[in-house]
């Protein structure tokens, strides 16, 4: 799998857990609103059809009633090793045009000290993403942390 | 191409750490000396001073020294917004992937007390 640096990610980390844990906090939805949102925003799991095609649709709800929905599906899984889904198509391989279209190919491996966890978030092209741009979906980077650092402040 | 590769390298590295986003995220606040910013962690300086580094590698933010004091400032107009726009995917994915892997290591401890 190669990863373009220009529009790829690869995040990485050894979880100290098993991976059957790892596994049912990534697969068990309720378990997922607990960590798939940075606080105060919340994550609803509103679709979780674990299987290549099955609907995966997340909306993210924030303190001030913002709503951001991210339909989506998943491509292929494997239990207890391997999740790929995407925002590019949804239930049933529709074709979608979301605000961002993304594909992640989440991997699970054992580890001496627990789990060796990766994730690959694959983006689409650069008309794709200057469109989002003209769109306003970029303030730029200084707004970015400044909502992530609200966020922060929020939580301690 | 080429010599934006190395720089996104560096950035992406500087982001991949929670003490340095932290570091990150008190700085959009405005500038601020090393002390105040290693003040929440609980980190030896030497330690504190090496992601000022490699934060200062990344272009990220740049300090000076006035007196005894050395001062952080957040450079935001070194990121292309290329870079900007991908950095921003990387901060979510990082603190998503630490917030699984804190809730999954918490789940595992309670798992082997009971």
């Amino acid at each position: 799998m190669t990863a373009d640096l220009g529009r790829d990610l690869t995040i990485s980390r050894i979880i100290k857990a098993p991976r059957a844990i790892v596994w049912e906090a990534w697969t068990d939805p309720k378990l997922m609103e607990e960590w798939w949102c940075p606080v105060p925003w919340r994550a609803e799991v509103q679709a979780f059809d674990l299987r290549p095609g099955g609907a995966f649709d997340t909306l993210m709800r924030g303190p001030d009633g913002e709503e951001n929905p991210h339909p989506g599906s998943f491509l292929d899984v494997v239990p207890m090793e391997r999740i790929v889904f995407t925002t590019a198509l949804t239930e049933g391989w529709r074709p979608a045009a979301p605000w961002l279209a993304m594909t992640a190919i989440i991997t699970m491996k054992d580890h001496p000290d627990g789990t060796d966890y990766s994730a690959v978030v694959k983006h689409a092209d650069r008309e794709t993403r200057d469109r989002h741009e003209a769109l306003g979906f970029y303030d730029g980077w200084g707004a970015v942390l400044e909502q992530f650092a609200a966020i922060v402040e929020k939580r301690a | 191409m080429d010599n934006y590769q190395p720089a996104l390298n560096d950035v992406f590295h500087a982001l991949a750490d929670p003490t340095r986003r932290a570091v990150l995220r008190q700085l959009t606040r405005g500038p601020a000396s090393v002390t105040a910013l290693a003040k929440p962690f609980d980190m030896a300086l030497p330690s504190f001073m090496k992601h000022i580094a490699v934060l200062e590698e990344s272009d990220l933010i740049s300090s000076r020294k006035i007196g005894r004091v050395r001062t952080c400032a957040l450079t935001p107009r070194k990121l292309a917004r290329a870079e900007r726009w991908l950095a921003e995917q990387r901060i979510l994915w990082e603190d998503r992937t630490d917030r699984l892997a804190n809730f999954a290591e918490s789940r595992a401890s309670k798992e082997t007390k009971i």
